[in-house]
């Protein structure tokens, strides 16, 4: 059980994109994406805040994003239906996908990037082949019954969060449909590391854990708000912590195991949901969004040190 | 010689006759004589030589021919729509030439000809007003810019003067004889002289007057001839202005390019041609004007008070006004909006004078209007009060407030207390707010948020804290209050029946008992209702209570199906809050479907598809159902079928074998509980069916298990038990082979036969109809042998079950066809205990009994059918056939009949192919129609109607 330190503020950036619909770190953390309502994505250097590149072509709020394996692509989501997929270098969309019927909520990229899975308002998954030029989805599914928040994929699942309170587990694999049913609109989804359990943020202001395996429910997480709002959690690095945003501008983080606040990361005192957030993937450090702006917190502060 | 030095010659003469050449005898005629152009083309042409020539040699075209015009149109050169072609384009070369009939060589219009030219071509003098003087603008010499530039036309005078018959070199004036010309130029002269000697301006010198006097001496006489004025140069005199020397200027004051440099008194100086443009100059840049050097742009203007002399600048008065009112109007505007100014000619406030009054005056504003509804004066209305109160006294609850009038009605005096409560906490009242925290209370109940501050943060301030609790106080208080509201309202609806009291009476008490029960009302109603009613009137004042209840609904009953109170709102939201969340527990439920992932899917995810890809695809199937598939089409014309078919008419000529057949063995034992079970059923007339099945076979549970899946689902299993059967009837030991196969990898077996052979497989269908009755005697002996080996290998189990879906079809339909059907039910499962491979020779013998029976059947009684020719029912038919065949006792009810049908169905199956004979067996039809999948039902009808004729 790792000691756990609490975090401090590293850098804010103010994204000047409208309220920042999404924040996502790239595959090793070293970049991140902010997904703006003013219907860019812009990607920054973290640790110094540093704009690099912004990427505009979608026709409404981006809503989700997410990096390919090498970085040299990125997958957006957006409320314009369609999915774009861009080259990181040029800034260019290669290629814009539109098979949905609604606003398209979330996007994420399989291992290898070869495919792109998003979940949309119109209750359906769709994987997209990345490597074809097909512009029509490869599968869809519509099991859920309400939009999807949330899809997330491994080596050989794909999960979809939806608010009709069931968490949908595609298993490749097995060629089966796995539906846990939780009951509570899921508003957001995160794997833990070892693939064993599901973090789910529901909207009565609790944090999930699910089994993977049983489908049973191993804890709760309780101390954070929801109030309606979309809001995200994820687990930290060490699959240890657990971290959810919260609607009166607070973050929280909770002992995976024994389910306490081990620190109520105060973001701002002047309110504003903190509705997205994003842990790195190898270090503790974590981005949050709340309205116009962009946290990184950190638990180390001589990391910028260390890097150089 | 001499003579000829005289002579005067015109004209050019001609070329001297030379002697040689003889002159030719005939000039040449006129009409011969041909114009041509300096190429040797004939210039004019047509009627009376006056056309023109056109196109090539006075054809259309050109040398080459006629082409035709080509369109053409490239990025640089836009084909435009401008092609409009000038008569020019027509025209041949000399046209265009200076002698053509459109020269287009540059001439100068007479407008524009040098007027010197003219003058001297015309020896008129210019006259002198008109040209400017030397000398005079600021640049010594001609006008540059007035030689470069001349007028289009005559100035607007001298037009006009022409119109009046004037001419250039002319004076203006009366015409004058000579003695008054002579005398006026001698004046002229005079004056010329003058001018020249004191004059400082130098005038045209005198010389012309001096050519014109020796002209005058020599005629005097003549006074008839008149004779225009001489002209000459007015001479203006200007009253001279300034105490300088005789005709000194002084330096011209004026800026020199300026319009008013021009002193008045002088003629036509110098065209201004900057005027406009500097007058826009001045305009700009006023401030500067004039000004010297040394003053700024921000600078203001010294007073210029020479530039102009007006009697304006020096009306002045040492007390300056303007500062004045400009800090009056600093003060005044603090008052006045923006854009406004205040009236200057304020009507001053006239001074009231104190007035003496009568005494008995009572003020009184005579603009208001006096209506009967404004109060009375207090003198009079007192007057009226007591003058009226004794009417009063009696009903007095026009004088009663409403807590009085409570009060004798015993109402709850809840309301009261909210009421006194409210204003006490009324959180608006609050003194020491300011005016924004007050509005921002007032909004709390409408925004979720807090008070927004500067920065843009919700804050929740304390005030707004307060004010919700206060808010939530006042509406549960509302909320108690309407709570009783219905009810009272009930009470005090509207009274439709006013005019009856004893009726409204009956009325209320009608609404308040609720009744909706019809007998109930009338009976409610008939203990009120007075004896004296009639029963007519008592039907019509039930009639009516019930039409005013429903009309006259108090409002609050309207309206609360369409509204909900806002506190009811508020108060189920608090409730909702108020729920503890761990009352919901989250109990976790885990439902697995399967579910295909695609081919590419998997690849991509580096997967093997599940199950090697042989996954059922969820899509596939749906596609499958919007198909039309022939089991549904066959599956609902039988259901709809069954609604009017009888059984068919065998039964008991069958009744008597035993049944050999190979799907159905009727082996003695399983025959008799299905007779008994047929007995009861026309009883009950239901199927007892259900109880007495047992599924024994795999196949039968399947068929089973099938019973209320739709009829998509049951394809498969229909799928298998036709086909199968199909193939191997037609070609058992090919056919066989191929299904063990497929039955061993546990796939469903599929027809591999062609299209031909199951052609042939149709047509070896033994024939029906008429054909089956010439053919019988043959068939008898051909078909047995073929029958018998081919259903030999045949699983009874599945032809069986074959009966299965229709069974379960009429019983699921509830119909009363049904029962008469029934009997097939009861034996799709009964059979299966018998043995599928069945000896043969029972079979053969059995066949041979039913064929001679069925001979001898037809023989007796398609006579008789013929006359009746009725495509009714079969029952009746049956009955018939009944009574006849059977040797038993003619009361055989259809009970019996059914049962026997039952039988010989059994036996159906194989005759169907072995005795086409026997096509009364509406039995056999059908499941032979089953077996060959192929025709339709009613077709099959059709057909088994005329067997039987």
């Amino acid at each position: 059980m790792p000691e756990f330190e609490n975090f401090n503020v590293k850098t804010t950036i103010d994204c000047k994109q409208g309220a920042v619909r999404a924040v996502r770190y790239n595959v090793d953390g070293t970049y991140c994406l902010s997904c703006g309502s003013d219907k860019k994505i812009k990607l920054w250097n973290p640790a110094s805040g540093l704009l690099l590149k912004t990427y505009g072509g979608h026709a409404d709020e981006v809503t989700d994003a997410a990096g390919s394996c090498d970085s040299s692509y990125i997958v957006s989501a957006s409320l314009d239906k369609s999915i774009i997929y861009w080259d990181v270098s040029t800034g260019a969309p290669v290629r814009r996908l539109r098979s949905h019927a609604g606003g398209v909520r979330c996007v994420c990229f399989n291992e290898d990037s070869s495919i792109a899975i998003s979940g949309g308002r119109d209750n359906a998954v769709m994987c997209w082949d990345i490597r074809t030029r097909r512009l029509d989805p490869v599968q869809v599914m519509k099991e859920a019954r309400d939009c999807i928040t949330t899809v997330a994929t491994n080596e050989n699942r794909i999960y979809a969060a939806s608010l009709d309170g069931c968490v949908r587990t595609y298993d490749i694999r097995v060629g089966e449909l796995t539906c846990d049913k939780v009951g509570e609109p899921i508003t957001y989804l995160a794997q833990t590391l070892d693939e064993q359990c599901l973090v789910a943020g529901c909207q009565d202001s609790v944090v999930r854990l699910l089994d993977c395996e049983t489908g049973g429910l191993l804890s709760e997480y309780r101390g954070h708000r929801g109030d309606d709002y979309h809001i995200e959690c994820g687990i930290l690095s060490n699959d240890a912590h657990i971290v959810t945003g919260s609607s009166d501008g607070d973050a929280f983080v909770y002992d995976l195991l024994e389910g306490k606040v081990l620190q109520r990361i105060r973001i701002s005192d002047n309110g504003g949901v903190v509705h997205s957030l994003a842990t790195h993937p190898k270090r503790q450090e974590m981005l949050f969004a709340r309205r116009r702006d962009m946290y990184v917190f950190s638990t180390d502060l001589q990391i910028e040190e260390e890097q150089l | 010689m001499d003579e000829e030095e005289h002579l005067h010659r015109f004209g050019t003469p001609l070329p001297a006759l030379q002697k040689d050449v003889v002159p030719a005898k005939k000039p040449v005629a006129i009409e011969d004589q041909i114009v041509r152009d300096e190429n040797g083309k004939r210039r004019f042409h047509g009627a009376f030589t006056g056309g023109f020539s056109a196109g090539f040699w006075n054809t259309v075209g050109s040398q080459e021919g006629w082409t035709p015009q080509t369109f053409k149109s490239s990025r640089g050169e836009r084909a435009s729509s401008k092609a409009q072609l000038k008569p020019e384009d027509f025209m041949d070369q000399e046209d265009l030439g200076e002698f053509g009939i459109a020269p287009q060589g540059i001439r100068t219009r007479d407008e524009f000809a040098n007027e010197d030219e003219q003058q001297q071509r015309s020896g008129q003098r210019r006259r002198k007003l008109m040209q400017p003087e030397l000398g005079v603008g600021a640049i010594p010499g001609l006008p540059v810019l007035e030689q470069l530039l001349r007028p289009v036309r005559d100035k607007v005078a001298v037009r006009i003067l022409k119109s009046m018959g004037w001419k250039p070199g002319q004076g203006v004036g009366p015409r004058q004889t000579r003695k008054e010309k002579r005398q006026a130029t001698a004046r002229n002269s005079k004056e010329q002289y003058l001018l020249e000697h004191y004059g400082a301006e130098g005038l045209p010198s005198h010389k012309e007057t001096k050519g014109d006097e020796d002209s005058n001496t020599e005629d005097e006489d003549d006074e008839d001839i008149t004779f225009a004025p001489d002209d000459y140069e007015p001479i203006f005199y200007t009253p001279k202005e300034n105490r300088f020397g005789m005709s000194y200027s002084g330096l011209n004051r004026d800026p020199i390019l300026s319009k008013s440099s021009s002193s008045s008194a002088k003629p036509m100086q110098h065209i201004n041609l900057f005027g406009e443009m500097e007058a826009q100059a001045n305009k700009k840049q006023l401030s500067i004007r004039g000004q010297a050097f040394g003053v700024g742009a921000f600078e203001e203007e010294d007073e210029d008070i020479y530039a102009r002399d007006d009697m304006t600048r020096y009306d002045f008065s040492l007390a300056d006004k303007k500062p004045k009112q400009k800090k009056q109007q600093h003060v005044q505007q603090r008052h006045v909006i923006d854009g406004f100014s205040e009236e200057n000619s304020a009507a001053v406030l006239q001074k009231p004078y104190a007035i003496d009054l009568p005494r008995d005056f009572q003020p009184r504003n005579w603009l208001q209007r006096r209506s009967r509804f404004a109060p009375m004066d207090k003198e009079r209305a007192k007057k009226l009060e007591t003058a009226s109160e004794y009417k009063r006294s009696g009903l007095g609850r026009h004088d009663l407030n409403p807590d009085q009038r409570a009060q004798l009605l015993g109402e709850q005096k809840k309301e009261e207390k909210t009421a006194e409560e409210q204003p006490k906490r009324n959180p608006f009242k609050d003194s020491g707010k300011s005016l924004l925290e007050r509005i921002n209370a007032r909004t709390e109940g409408f925004t979720k948020g807090g008070v927004i501050t500067e920065n843009g943060e919700e804050q929740q301030t304390e005030l707004a804290k307060e004010v919700k609790e206060a808010n939530a106080a006042i509406q549960e208080k509302a909320a108690l209050k309407t709570k009783d509201l219905p009810s009272a309202m009930n009470s005090s609806g509207f009274k439709p029946f006013l005019a009856d009291e004893a009726k409204q009476l009956r009325y209320e008490k009608f609404v308040s008992s609720k009744l909706t029960d019809d007998k109930e009302v009338t009976e409610f109603l008939a203990r009120m209702q007075p004896v004296t009613l009639s029963l007519w009137d008592r039907e019509m004042e039930k009639k009516e209570f019930i039409q005013a209840a429903k009309i006259y609904r108090p409002l609050v009953g309207l309206m609360n199906d369409r509204f909900v109170s806002e506190a009811n709102v508020q108060a189920e939201k608090v409730k909702e809050q108020e729920m503890p969340p761990e009352e919901r527990k989250i109990v976790m439920e885990r439902t697995k479907t399967m579910w295909k992932p695609t081919a590419l899917l998997c690849k991509r995810y580096n997967i093997a598809e599940p199950f090697g890809g042989a996954m059922l695809e969820p899509e596939k199937e749906l596609k499958a159902k919007a198909k039309i598939s022939v089991f549904d089409y066959l599956e609902t014309s039988v259901n709809t079928k069954a609604n009017f078919e009888t059984p068919s008419i065998f039964p008991k000529h069958i009744e008597k074998l035993t049944p050999k057949e190979v799907e159905k063995p009727p082996s003695p034992p399983p025959a008799p509980p299905p007779e008994a079970e047929i007995q009861d059923k026309p009883n009950a007339k239901e199927e007892p069916s259900k109880p007495t099945f047992v599924p024994k076979t795999a196949l039968e549970q399947a068929v089973d298990e099938s019973r209320n899946k739709p009829i998509s689902e049951k394809v498969e299993l229909f799928k298998s038990i036709f086909e199968d059967s199909d193939e191997e009837e037609t070609e058992p030991s090919e056919e066989d082979k191929l299904a063990i196969l497929q039955e061993s990898f546990g796939l469903p077996v599929t027809s591999t036969t062609s299209a031909a052979a199951q052609n042939v497989l149709r047509n070896t269908s033994p024939p029906r109809g008429i054909f089956a009755s010439l053919f019988s005697p043959k068939k008898k002996d051909t078909d047995k042998e073929p029958a018998s080996s081919k259903f030999a290998p045949i699983e009874g189990n599945k032809l069986k079950i074959a009966y299965k879906p229709l069974s379960e079809r009429l019983r699921n339909d509830r119909e009363l066809a049904m029962a008469e059907v029934a009997p097939e039910d009861i034996y799709g499962p009964k059979l299966p205990t018998a043995p599928p491979q069945k000896p043969a020779p029972p079979e053969i013998q059995a066949e041979t009994n039913i064929d001679a029976r069925l001979k001898q059947l037809w023989q007796q009684h398609a006579p008789k059918k013929r006359k009746a020719e009725k495509w009714v029912e079969k029952k009746c038919i049956s009955d018939s056939e009944d009574s006849d065949a059977s040797s038993s006792d003619a009361s055989s009810s259809s009970e019996s009949s059914a049962g026997k049908d039952k039988r010989s169905k059994l036996s159906k199956p194989t005759k169907s192919h072995k005795s086409s004979s026997s096509k009364k067996s509406k039995k056999s039809k059908l499941k032979y129609k089953k077996k060959s999948k192929k025709s339709e039902k009613s077709k099959h009808k059709a057909k088994k109607k005329k067997s039987k004729h």
